[in-house]
């Protein structure tokens, strides 16, 4: 025991005091923060407003309407031109001129179709920008509305009440009742709860691969074996890289609960009004999530850990374990894919059939248990049938690890693996 | 086995996908001797090393350590090891490093770390403990690597060519540790090709060739048997010491002729009188002329060599 304690400590200092560690977990939330809020941040802070020609070929009032509409927005400046059916076609190429050469950005083009089918059509450089493309078919979908009602002699007044927005409200509602969290806070939480163990499984099973692998280009396996039994130096490098991602996991949480905590300091220190703060509303993560994830995590990265060190096991060039970690990969990342479907539907047919298979539910039953309620016996199932595998690969695998290492060479095929695994 | 026979191995035999690397090896080390594994490249002496070392496991045969079969890796504690791939954690601080090897041969943080410290002051090495692995020169890491071998004071030391690819001051000074280990009563089996080295400090040898043992025993009765009449000269100039060697090749059976100086065996009945009478009627200049037992690079040749048709002679365990 005490030499399998050397190796995990060994495994443990080595990685913490490198740079890498402290990079990544640095770097790790500030990645995170970026895939997850930016994007939205991004789209809703870009305030240029563009410039368009509405070009109406007969719409009778609806240009007019459509205009003041689209002005109203914020979001455009617009230039009305009447256009006769006739010279349609001279106005649209002087215009996608102008759109090529960056003096519009765009031409939006209605018709007495656009009245009677609904049919407009836009031309333009920012196409892609699905937020302006939605605010002008808001614009666009009001204004038709208003016309056609206002044609058939509906009081404006009416109309216009008609037309008032919607704000649909979403709370989740739990077991213990009304958390007051709202249907976009439970969604980022279970989106966040599947990307941080898909990246924490995936980079510290890599660096278990890693770590085989390099003891294996570097020859000090032979040394090693000849002192310790290879599961022992197997089992004490998956705990000790094991316990280095618990241990950053752990400096993640406890920032990420203190920056929650004493939040109103820290956006008070950047002069964010009062107000503004107590508008951001946190997931509550609870005592029952995180054991979940603890325990998923501890699960997940053990099966994975074990088949990574058979992959480094097996290899001998870095190259030939770029190609032998794809299978290995492609199960987390199908997990990970998986896991954005249970986001939408957490007590769907396929969320429940991938959190009881061992090789994705890692990911999967965390994400489900953050976004809704899991029954006790599907969560202890699925614990269950993970826990057995992990036992049944990490067994397999020490018995592969076993032979791998000493081998050099041709790489091995799944006929040999399974003649390791039963040789004595 | 008496109890003075550390490794007794016999009759082991080793193949790797149809070649045969190892065959019907028996040899015996005893305790306290300095044992030469001798052999040309691909002779199986890696092989056999790693066989004792448990890392492979013999087709064939048995090997008892210490006197039982329980293996290398049981009597892990007891061995210091050295294998012919060197290898060390690039990334890590030497001391840490030497420490980790130390304790995965069971031995404590503490006394290990003490031991590090001694054996990095003895070989010169002490600033360079805080220091990567990687920032020491190739001589260096073999040092260090060497020093990794015998932290927890084993009894037996196997080194797989624990000499190659050493400067000469550094190849002293790890010969002066192994003949200081050995004079301590430990066991210390290596394997060479380098057969001057082997002849200074080896006791016993092994000359093994194609994955068969040639002959084994101790050096001086290996010197005794291997027979013939042996003489040893050297020249002042390499040129003129061309033209000497040529004046008595009808005399001599087999030359090790290194220009400068030269190795002879005589023909059967050749009186080595008549060698150096027809030295001496030649230009050359002679530095040496010496009757001598037979080198064991003159032997090794013999048994080993391209010449010999391998006729597996075993000499009498001194």
């Amino acid at each position: 025991m005490r030499k399998v304690w050397a190796v995990i400590r060994r495994e443990f200092v080595e990685r913490v005091r490198s740079k890498w560690f402290l990079i990544s977990t640095v770097l790790g939330p500030v990645f995170m923060i970026s895939v997850t809020v930016l994007p939205s941040l991004l789209a809703t802070r870009s305030g240029r407003v563009n410039h368009i020609v509405l070009v109406d070929e007969g719409g009778g009032t609806l240009g007019e309407r459509l205009r003041t509409q689209l002005v109203g927005s914020g979001r455009f400046a617009v230039q009305l031109v009447a256009a006769g059916a006739d010279r349609g076609n001279a106005v649209r190429d002087s215009l996608t001129d102008r759109v090529r050469t960056e003096a519009l950005d765009g031409f939006l083009t209605i018709s007495p179709a656009t009245l009677e089918s609904g049919m407009a059509e836009y031309r333009g450089r920012n196409v892609s920008s699905l937020r302006d493309m939605g605010m002008m078919e808001v614009a666009l979908r009001q204004s038709v509305v208003t016309e056609r009602l206002t044609r058939r002699g509906v009081d404006p007044g009416v109309v216009q009440e008609a037309q008032r927005g919607i704000d649909l409200k979403t709370l989740r509602v739990t077991k213990q009742g009304a958390t007051g969290e709202s249907g976009m806070v439970t969604f980022f939480l279970g989106y966040g709860v599947g990307l941080v163990l898909y990246m924490i499984i995936l980079i510290y099973g890599i660096n278990v691969m890693r770590s085989v692998l390099e003891e294996k280009q570097t020859r000090i396996i032979e040394v090693l074996v000849s002192s310790l039994r290879p599961f022992q130096l197997m089992l004490g490098k998956v705990i000790g890289v094991g316990g280095v991602g618990l241990f950053q996991f752990g400096i993640w949480t406890l920032t990420g609960y203190l920056m929650v905590h004493f939040r109103a300091q820290i956006l008070g220190a950047f002069h964010v009004p009062m107000d503004q703060v107590s508008a951001f509303s946190f997931p509550v993560i609870s005592a029952t999530l995180l054991s979940v994830i603890g325990a998923y995590f501890l699960l997940g990265y053990l099966l994975y850990a074990a088949l990574f060190a058979v992959v480094g096991a097996t290899v001998t060039a870095d190259s030939e374990a770029q190609q032998a970690q794809q299978p290995v990969m492609m199960l987390l990342v199908f997990s990970l894919i998986v896991s954005f479907a249970a986001l939408n539907d957490p007590s769907g047919q396929l969320a429940v059939v991938t959190s009881m298979i061992p090789f994705s539910s890692p990911i999967i039953m965390p994400v489900r248990v953050a976004t809704s309620d899991v029954p006790t016996s599907q969560l202890a199932l699925s614990l269950a049938i993970a826990a057995t595998t992990v036992l049944l690969v990490v067994w397999l695998s020490a018995r592969v690890y076993r032979i791998g290492i000493l081998m050099y060479g041709k790489r091995p095929n799944v006929k040999e693996l399974w003649r390791w695994a039963r040789q004595d | 086995m008496t109890p003075d026979t550390v490794v007794a191995i016999d009759r082991i035999a080793k193949r790797f996908s149809g070649h045969v690397a190892v065959a019907d090896l028996s040899l015996r080390v005893p305790r306290g001797a300095v044992y030469g594994l001798l052999g040309p490249n691909g002779a199986g002496k890696t092989t056999t090393i790693r066989m004792i070392m448990n890392i492979t496991i013999p087709d064939e045969g048995t090997i008892e350590l210490f006197g039982d079969r329980m293996g290398g890796r049981h009597h892990s504690a007891r061995i210091g090891y050295l294998p012919e791939e060197r290898g060390l954690y690039r990334k890590m601080r030497v001391r840490d490093m030497l420490v980790f090897l130390a304790e995965a041969k069971g031995v404590s943080r503490a006394v290990g770390g003490a031991k590090a410290d001694e054996w990095l002051r003895r070989l010169d090495l002490a600033e360079w403990g805080p220091r990567k692995v990687e920032e020491l020169s190739k001589g260096m890491q073999q040092k260090v690597q060497f020093i990794g071998t015998m932290l927890h004071e084993p009894e037996l030391l196997i080194l797989d060519e624990p000499f190659s690819g050493l400067d000469p001051i550094n190849q002293q000074v790890l010969r002066d540790i192994v003949v200081h280990l050995s004079r301590a009563g430990k066991t210390i089996i290596f394997s060479t090709h380098q057969m001057d080295v082997a002849e200074k400090i080896c006791d016993h040898v092994c000359i093994i060739a194609r994955g068969q043992k040639v002959l084994d025993g101790a050096l001086a009765e290996v010197k005794r048997v291997h027979g013939g009449t042996h003489v040893a000269v050297a020249f002042e100039d390499a040129g003129a010491g061309a033209g000497a060697m040529a004046a008595v090749s009808d005399l001599v059976a087999a030359a090790d002729d290194s220009g400068m100086s030269a190795e002879l065996k005589l023909k059967d009945g050749v009186d080595p009188q008549t060698v150096l009478e027809r030295l001496m009627g030649t230009h050359a200049r002679l530095r040496r002329f010496e009757r001598i037992e037979p080198s064991l690079n003159r032997i090794f040749l013999d048994k080993a060599g391209p010449e010999a048709v391998a006729p597996a002679a075993e000499v009498a365990h001194a």
